[in-house]
This record gives C-alpha cells, sequence and structure tokens, in this order.
C-alpha cells in the first residue's frame, strides 16, 4: 500500500495505490459526515450528474471504510488547462456547493486540485470533501475558491494564459492582495470583483481576538447561494481576449490541401499498423490529426504549448461530445515539474505520460521548433521522445521548407551553429534510440514522415 | 475547534461574506430587472455555445 504524497492535507481520509488501483481510505473523523452523505443521497445524485467521480464501497470496518473511485487515466492539474478548461472547473465547483447547500450539505474546501479532467469533461474528486452544512455557516472555502479559482482567471483574462499556470509556483492559490495590486484601479467599482477580492483580501492580515466568536458570525443559507450564484453568473461570462499562435494555423500552412490529406492518409494508415490504442499527439495544436485516429485509439493526449489552441480542442470536443481526447496545455522546453512537498505532490508531465504508457507518440510539426528555436540537439529530442513510448511518428521539414527557412533566416549570423539541420543528420541521431520502421516523404511538401520503434533493452 | 478545519478559512473573510452577499442580492436583482427589461424588448441573448450549461448540467437528462 503506497499513500498517494498528495493526499496529506484532510485528516477525513487518504488515497493509496495498491497493484496500479487507486483506493480511498476514510477514518472514523468522517464515517458521520460520510455515511450522512450516502444515506441522503447527495453522492448518488452527483454521480448522475456527472459532477463527482463515481466510488463503490469495498469494505467497512470500525477503523476504517475503503472505497474504490473510478479510475483516472491521466490527471491533468489546474497549471495545465486552457482558458475554458479552467473556467468550468470553476463553474463546477461552485455549482456542486450550490447544488449541496439546497441538500444541506457544504464543500469544507475548493481547491482547483480537487477537480481534473476525465471523458473529456471537468469532474470533482475529492469525495471527502462534503460535509453536512451547518446552519448560518458562512462558506469557509470562499478565500480558497478566490485563491484558486476566481484570481487567477481574473488575470489571466487581463493580461493573458500565463496567469493560468499560477498555481504552479502558488500550489495554495494566489495571494488575493496580489490579484488586487495587479487588477486596474477601476476593477474596485466592480461589486463582485470588488467583493471577492479587494475586500476579501483586506481580510489577510486581520488576527483573531477573544471577542470574534465563531457563532457570531452568520450567513444565512439563501444569502449563500445568491452569492454563489452571483459569482457564479460573473465567472460564466468571462472569456479570454487571446488570439492564438495558431488557431488560424491550418489556414496558412505551407502546403496544398492534397498533400494536407495524404499526411492525414499516412498518419491513420501507420497508427493502424502498429495497432496504437493510446496515443499522445505531442505539438498537436487543437487535435486536427489525433482526431482522425479515433477509430482505433482509446485515448489520445493533446498537448501544445498554445493556450488557445488547447482551448479549441477542449470546447470542439465538448460540442461534439466526444470522450477520448485529453487536451493539455504543455510547453515541451518546459514541461510540468513535479511540485509540492518533497517535490512529489503533483507529478511531471514526463512522468505522468510515462505512467499512462501510450503505446505510440507523435510529433508533427515540431522537430524543428525544438531543434531550431529551442536548440535541442537531436540526440536529446530522440533520447526524450524514446522515453515516452515504444513508437514515434515524426515529421521532419527540411531545409527547404518554407517554415524551417523563415526560422533559419530569423537565425542571422548564427544561421552556421544550424548546419548541422538535415534530414540525414537526424535520421542518424534518431537511429541510435530507434529502429527505423518506414519514411516517406509528403507530396507536394519539403516534409517527410517517420516511423520508428525503440530500441528495447 | 474543529480539528476538520485543515486549511486557515480566513476570520475575515467569513465575516466578509455578509457584505458581499448583500451586494450579490443587488446584483443578482439589477441582472434580473435587466433580462426582464430586455425580455419585454426581444433583446433576450442565447447562452453560448460553449457555456456550462449547455455541456455539464446533466438536469435535463436525469430524472
Amino acid at each position: 500500500m503506497r499513500r498517494h504524497p498528495s493526499s496529506y492535507r484532510d485528516p477525513s481520509g487518504f488515497v493509496y495505490q495498491e497493484n496500479g488501483i487507486f483506493y480511498r481510505q476514510i477514518n472514523p473523523v468522517y464515517f458521520k459526515e460520510y455515511k450522512a452523505a450516502t444515506s441522503s443521497g447527495v453522492y448518488q445524485k452527483l454521480f448522475d450528474k456527472k459532477w463527482l467521480i463515481p466510488h463503490e464501497e469495498l469494505r467497512s470496518d470500525e477503523e476504517k471504510i475503503i472505497i474504490l473511485p473510478e479510475q483516472l487515466d491521466f490527471v491533468t492539474y489546474p497549471y495545465e488547462w486552457s482558458f475554458n478548461q479552467y473556467k468550468h472547473a470553476a463553474q463546477l465547483t461552485l455549482r456542486i456547493q450550490i447544488f449541496l447547500l439546497e441538500n444541506n450539505f457544504s464543500l469544507k474546501d475548493a481547491s482547483a486540485f480537487n477537480v481534473t479532467f476525465h471523458k473529456g469533461k471537468a469532474v470533482f474528486i475529492d469525495t471527502l470533501s462534503i460535509e453536512k452544512y451547518k446552519e448560518n455557516n458562512p462558506w469557509r472555502a470562499l478565500k480558497q475558491f478566490n485563491e484558486h479559482f476566481f484570481g487567477p482567471l481574473l488575470l489571466a483574462q487581463k493580461y493573458g494564459g500565463s496567469f493560468l499556470k499560477t498555481l504552479q509556483h502558488s500550489i495554495n492559490g494566489i495571494d488575493l492582495s496580489e490579484v488586487k495590486r495587479q487588477l486596474p484601479f477601476t476593477s474596485r467599482f466592480h461589486p463582485i470583483i470588488y467583493s471577492h477580492i479587494h475586500l476579501l483580501s483586506k481580510s489577510d492580515g486581520k488576527k483573531p481576538t477573544e471577542n470574534n466568536d465563531e457563532k457570531k458570525i452568520s450567513l444565512s443559507k439563501i444569502s449563500q447561494i445568491k452569492m454563489l450564484q452571483a459569482l457564479e453568473q460573473h465567472i460564466d461570462a468571462m472569456a479570454s481576449k487571446e488570439n492564438t499562435e495558431w488557431s488560424s494555423y491550418y489556414n496558412q500552412i505551407n502546403y496544398q490541401e492534397a498533400s494536407f490529406q495524404n499526411k492525414k492518409k499516412l498518419i491513420k494508415l501507420w497508427c493502424a499498423e502498429v495497432e496504437a490504442t493510446k496515443i499522445i499527439d505531442l505539438g498537436g495544436n487543437d487535435g486536427t490529426f489525433a482526431k482522425e485516429l479515433l477509430n482505433q485509439a482509446s485515448q489520445i493526449i493533446i498537448s501544445d504549448i498554445d493556450q488557445p489552441a488547447i482551448d479549441q480542442c477542449y470546447l470542439n470536443q465538448l460540442k461534439s461530445k466526444e470522450q477520448r481526447l485529453i487536451p493539455i496545455v504543455c510547453d515541451l522546453m518546459q514541461p510540468s515539474p513535479s511540485i509540492g512537498f518533497q517535490n512529489s505532490e503533483r507529478d511531471s508531465f514526463t512522468s505522468r505520460v510515462i505512467s499512462f504508457q501510450p503505446d505510440l507518440s507523435m510529433a508533427l510539426a515540431l522537430i524543428h521548433h525544438i531543434t531550431l528555436t529551442g536548440n535541442v540537439p537531436f540526440e536529446m529530442s530522440a533520447s526524450y521522445f524514446s522515453k515516452l513510448s515504444q513508437y514515434l511518428i515524426i515529421e521532419f521539414p527540411d531545409r527547404d521548407d518554407s517554415w524551417v527557412k523563415f526560422i533559419l533566416d530569423s537565425k542571422r549570423d548564427a544561421r552556421h551553429l544550424f548546419d548541422d539541420y538535415s534530414i540525414s543528420a537526424f535520421a542518424k541521431a534518431y537511429q541510435q534510440h530507434f529502429k527505423l520502421i518506414k519514411s516517406e516523404k509528403i507530396e507536394g511538401t519539403e516534409r517527410t514522415l517517420f516511423l520508428f520503434k525503440r530500441h528495447e533493452g | 475547534m474543529n480539528y476538520l478545519l485543515y486549511f486557515d478559512p480566513g476570520l475575515g473573510a467569513m465575516i466578509a461574506q455578509a457584505a458581499i452577499a448583500a451586494l450579490a442580492g443587488f446584483v443578482l436583482f439589477y441582472k434580473t430587472v435587466v433580462a426582464t427589461v430586455k425580455g419585454w424588448l426581444g433583446l433576450r441573448k442565447a447562452k453560448k455555445e460553449s457555456s456550462f450549461d449547455n455541456s455539464y448540467d446533466q438536469n435535463s437528462d436525469t430524472k
């Protein structure tokens, strides 16, 4: 039994792993709450809404109750979500709280890590966050909600998607006084922003005094619901103004429609040949190519540096009711590290991908960015890809490709440092780690597709 | 002290909620008035396709 390193904050219980399966142990201190939530049917109602990860009770005695939650295939963290993913995760948390209040329960915390994406949608995964509502008690997770969700969303809306990564460096959320400092002066005239950011940030340094008896602090349930509804409506109306560097990418690609179709066909064919069912598409943009593989794939992770492209991928998936794509914002030049206490609460991107055990990695129109813009030598990128999966489909745009030319031209005096950028050097370096199965030039382009199989042992 | 309270909710944050709720009541009232007037004028906006309600609210699917 191995306790999950992130599962220590709440004494109600913890998540542990046994033979590769995650279980949750509930401690006696939470028995009453758990039984109340079970018998009242709120767990079941939340399962039906698909808002809470379903679980079944395996055994129960005086010392512990063990539940088996539906297993997650790949966990994404808040700092890897696109704007609308973040927004929906925030709304989900508020809707759950409103629903619980209506049923005389409440959430005891509102960490963004309580939510992840499963089957294409945000889902609440902390089963033990639900407790009985105490009459006229304010919501004690409100400030945490604003530190984890509302603050980063406001800053991302104003200054761009990099603020969606806030929790990567501030695992307990952003200080509200910091959000306040960065918002424009006029924000204090907005009733929702003023009250949830400015007003709450003032309370930061307050010390409890003798007279501040908790009993005196009261807020009726109906007022709390109104407060949450107003906040939720505000978040619902938020939109990112960011334009993507790639969102119109497929309108201005440097090759013809026929070549584009040809590339799709080759990828589909090769993917079928190696019988890949779990795939990761690195630099997958909005999932245009990944979607072609849905006939045979059970799950496809689509990672891209571009937040708006991933956002598009997420929204398209919601619209199409597809469930097998896992969109994730990730810069391969600095993928999410492992963070938190002992560097082990939240796993790094690479180690999560390795545990996901994809059969195939795809790196389409990516290598020139990594090699020429990122200066990563072929040997290093080959070594990295070989860690991820057995098979690799990689596209190599040669020196005559207009994108490559553009990047090389921008190197000016340093251009000669990239003289090694050639298809032969590429193939040679990659064959240190992989066996070349086949390669084919995409007709009408200066690009070649390669299918590699990792050397085992 | 309830030891289940495993993080600090901020005492001030708890007190402030009464004021926040009062403001929220005002905002909701104002929005309702605006929406009603817009309804009379036939200006009601449809929910955006990407909205939470269109994708997550399962009330219509469940009995």
